[in-house]
Order: structure tokens, then sequence, then C-alpha cells
């Protein structure tokens, strides 16, 4: 019997085509069918240097099916480098070239005396989501354009993050984890966003090491920098939200890279005072607030649902029902973030299930016992069964349908303070 | 299942000419990947009188610019499953995939032509794997 999958949270490995434009002045060449990008794209924020959907694109048809689409793949590099302005051409390949054999690597490699980078990456749907499509654009960039350095510049840290775009705080989230390291001394590099770009890339090999801020998205990357740059990497698992976390991820990256445990405690002290400070003035809010949930459900992806089941119960002391990730996590990183669900503090554990039907993700929510209203944090898909049980609800997880975000972001201390404004500014006006 | 695919040549080896350009059409028959010359066909430009108001002034069909005359050179081919030729025009292309006729574009011989794409209809029909089609 054919199974049906309802509301999946992810796209298409071409989706990737969403990281190629997180870098800036870095363009997308799309060897794919001419409705590709237009389904691909988001909706918010269409607008920009170069737009989300409108791509250098061969439009490939069922003529270049049974001819090959080599000429049109080339023909539409060479037109892209003499009319776009770009710092890099990333050609992303959809299902049909891949399943007919073009050889892109062959076409792409004629341009490798171009005056600008040409690299390639294979993004065919059925290879997997936009996480593995993400994966794929950095690991071209490592194999295609990233040398070896022998020189290291000190205390440069190289920042990854989850995927750009998908993850509706991505901008912010990084910025902060910048500005976090700078605080401790070290200096950061990232290559998304504002300000970043190829320079930023070029970087990348010289620094001390990588720092990986996602369950389990990019540590094939981290692998193969390891292997091919020589670069150590540090995984931190969990996106630290709220004091808790933060301080524990600013001590565990202060000791992977040498840095004074004084200087450290330092910066930790004076964010904490002011953290429980903010913490301390509502103190009476929350406690009587306590009737908006007294359990949770967050369903996203690995990275929010561990990040903010952790910030919820470790931070704001509330009981986490069962938990959903939703983005199709791989099988051989699920026990080890399993376990981080049940390592909360106070000896609490919570029940995590690695689901992608929405369907039986909202079921489940439906038929559980929240004893009163519950909190409920997820997608806008999440949004119809939190209103049908009077619940509270945040949308705080792709796809993204009632909330805009430029540059706001929930990592850090003030990430988590930023967090606790937007969920009691929900429960606050089931009452007020 | 066979079908017909018409190739619009000028020396009965190459795919030389644009659709409009073709004053016959060859009509091959294909059974399987097995395919044989089966007759040619005289592709007629219409009369003036039979033109309309607005085929006076259109040159959108083809290179040749027959005006409307393009939308009646697709009618002669309706019965065809596609039609092999060095170009058409836009509106020509729309007017075959009203009938459901593919258009290939290709500049190669006839027989390089048939040969791919009649294995590409085998395997569409047999439901067969594209992959590695090449």
């Amino acid at each position: 019997m054919a199974k049906l999958l309802d509301k999946q949270r992810y796209k298409c490995a071409m989706g990737a085509m969403q990281t190629v434009q997180a870098i800036t002045r870095a363009i997308p060449i799309l060897h794919s069918g001419p409705g590709c990008a237009q389904k691909l794209s988001d909706t918010v924020g269409s607008s920009g240097y170069f737009s989300p959907n409108i791509f250098p694109c061969t439009s490939i048809n069922e003529k270049d099916v049974v001819f090959g689409g080599a000429k049109k793949l080339t023909s539409t590099i060479e037109n892209a480098l003499k009319v776009i302005d770009a710092d890099l051409y990333v050609v992303l390949t959809g299902c049909i070239p891949e399943i007919v054999g073009d050889d892109v690597e062959e076409i792409v490699s004629e341009f490798k005396d171009a005056e600008k980078p040409v690299i390639y990456a294979s993004t065919a749907g059925f290879k997997g989501n936009n996480y593995k499509g993400h994966e794929q654009v950095i690991d071209a960039i490592i194999e295609q354009y990233l040398k070896k350095s022998d020189t290291r510049q000190k205390g440069l840290v190289n920042i990854w993050a989850d995927v750009p775009y998908q993850d509706l705080f991505w901008l912010g989230n990084l910025r902060e984890l910048e500005n976090l390291l700078r605080e401790i001394g070290l200096v950061p590099n990232t290559i998304f966003g504002y300000g970043r770009g190829l320079e930023n890339i070029k970087k990348i090999p010289e620094a001390e090491f990588n720092l990986l801020v996602s369950p389990w998205v990019s540590v094939g990357n981290m692998k193969k920098m390891e292997r091919k740059l020589a670069l150590p990497y540090l995984h931190y698992k969990t996106l630290p939200i709220g004091a808790f976390e933060t301080s524990k991820f600013l001590r565990e990256v202060a000791s992977f890279a040498g840095v004074e445990p004084e200087i450290v405690e330092d910066v930790i002290t004076r964010h904490e005072n002011y953290y429980y400070y903010l913490i301390e003035r509502y103190a009476d809010m929350f406690l009587e607030a306590r009737v908006m949930a007294k359990q949770f459900t967050v369903a996203a992806d690995a990275q929010y649902t561990l990040g903010i089941t952790k910030f919820l119960a470790n931070d704001l002391g509330l009981t986490p029902a069962k938990q959903y990730v939703t983005d199709d996590t791989p099988k051989q990183f699920r026990e080890s973030i399993k376990k981080e669900f049940e390592s909360l503090n106070y000896g609490i554990k919570a029940e995590v299930a690695f689901e992608t039907d929405s369907f039986k993700i909202h079921n489940e929510i439906r038929e559980h016992n929240y004893h009163g209203y519950p909190l409920i944090l997820g997608s806008y898909y999440e949004k119809a069964v939190a209103n049908e049980m009077q619940g509270h609800y945040l949308n705080i997880a792709w796809p993204v349908q009632d909330k805009v975000v430029l540059d706001d972001f929930y990592v850090g201390y003030t990430g988590g303070i930023r967090l606790i404004e937007d969920i009691y500014s929900v429960a606050l006006q089931r009452f007020n | 299942m066979s079908y017909k695919i018409a190739v619009a040549s000028s020396d009965g080896i190459n795919v030389d000419l644009s659709f409009g350009e073709a004053k016959n059409l060859m009509i091959y028959n294909v059974q399987g990947e097995e395919y044989t010359l089966s007759e040619t066909r005289e592709s007629i430009a219409p009369p003036a009188a039979e033109k309309s108001a607005v085929g006076e002034r259109c040159r959108g069909c083809a290179p040749a610019a027959t005006g409307c005359g393009g939308r009646t050179k697709a009618e002669i081919v309706s019965d065809c499953r596609c039609v092999i030729c060095k170009s058409a025009g836009f509106n020509v292309r729309k007017q075959f995939e009203k009938s459901a006729v593919s258009c290939f574009d290709v500049e190669c011989t006839i027989a390089e032509a048939l040969d791919k794409i009649t294995r590409y209809f085998s395997r569409v029909d047999g439901h067969i794997s594209l992959k590695n089609f090449k």
C-alpha cells in the first residue's frame, strides 16, 4: 500500500539554492526544469541583490532528456558569467539531468579558468531533502574551491549552524554566535549573510578549528574539512538558547580553543547577571502565568526541538510533553540526539519522536493530556491543531506564514530573552 | 504500439530544415525501436484568402514567416507523435502542444535523431527507467 506523507517540513535537495543565495554575491545556476526554482523559493523575502526565484536556469525539456542538456548548460553558464555580476557561481542539478546522466562535472570543469569561480553540487531531489542539499553545497565549496593552508590565523574560528532560510532565524543566530565568540577573545568567521561572502570562504582553511552548532546538519562537511584541510572541529549539538545552555556552550568552546577560564567566566558572569536581572523583574508574571501551560510540545527540526526543549525545561522549569523532530534526521544521528533529550536538568527526560508526517504528529498532540492549555511551538502547520486545543502557539520553524523575521534570533542569552518575550506575549494575549 | 514521426530534411540524411522551411515532411513509421520511411507528405502553405486578418501581420510561427500557415502545417502532422526539425517557432509549437505532438529541434543526422527518440519512447512506453539514458 502506498504511503502518504502529510505536510512535510522540508523541500527537495535543490532547495539548497537558498544556501547559495545566503552567500552574498553567490548565485545558483540551475540545471533543471523550469518550475523548480519557483516551487522551491519561499514567498517571504522575495527580493534582494538576486531574487530567490529568478536564477539562470537551463529550463530543460523533453528534447534535453533525449539528446542531453550539455550544450544548454554550457551556454547558460557562459551567459551567466557574461551578464550576472556575481562572485561565485554554483551549478545545482535537478532530478532530470541526474537521472539521464548529464556529465555536469565535465561541463563545469570547462570553466575552471573562468574569471570567477564556477562549482557544482549534485542536488537531485531523489538524493534527499534540502538539509542534504545544504551539505552538498558546502561539500562542493570544500572539494572544488578550498585549498589547504599552511598558515593558521590565531583565534580564527569558522562557525557553522543550520540551514539558511530553512531556519527562520539563521542570520540573527549566526551574528549572535559570532558576538559570543568575539566576547571570549576569538575571531569568528562565517560565510553567510550581509557583509560575508567569498572573502570569508577564502579564510576557512586558515582557521584554527571549525565550530558546528547543530545536532546533525553539516557533520559530514566537518569531517571532510578535517580530512582535506586538516581542520579539527568541535561539534556542539544543542543550539544554545538561554543562560544555562549558553554558559555551557561558552565553557566548552573556550576549553576547546584554549581560552583562559577567567576570561570566559567573566563574560558568563556579566551575561548571567543581566539575564537573571531581567527574569527576576518578571518572576511574578512567570509564576502567575504558570496557568498558561504546564506542558509543552515542540515540533520542528532537530536544532530547534532540542534547543527549545532544553531551554524551556532547564531555564523556565516547564515540563516537556512528547517532542517531535521533523527534519528526517539520518538514522545514524538519532540515538545521540535522543540522549540529549534524556539529559535535561532535574533528572527530567523528554520523550522524542523522529516523525515527518504531520498527520501522525497532530493526532498525537490531540490525544495527549496537557493538563491545561498546551504550549505548542512549531511550524505554521501546528497553528490549526493549537487553535483546536485552545493552546498557545508560536511559529518558530519552517514553514512560516504568520511571522516576519529580519534578523531576530533565539540563540544565546539575548536570544533566550527574546524567546521568553515571544512565548509570554502569546500567553498574555489570552488573558488580556 | 506503432506511431509516426515527421522529419524536416532537405537531403533525406540530415535534419537541416526548420519546420516552416520544409516544403515536404518525411513521415517515418515506428514499431518499438524499428523505424521505416513510410511516406513523404507535402507541407502546403495556405492560400492567401484563407489567412486571417492577423495572419498577414503575424511573423511568429517560423523563420519562414508563413503567417497563420503555421497552424495549418501543424495540423498536417497531428497524427504524428513527434516532429524532428532544425527549429520551430513559438506559435507552431503551441499548435503542436494542442495536438500532443512533441517537437525536437535538433541538428544532426536523421538516423541519430530517430535512434535516440525511438529508444526514448520505447522506454517511456515500457515504463523503463531513464536512468543513465545517455
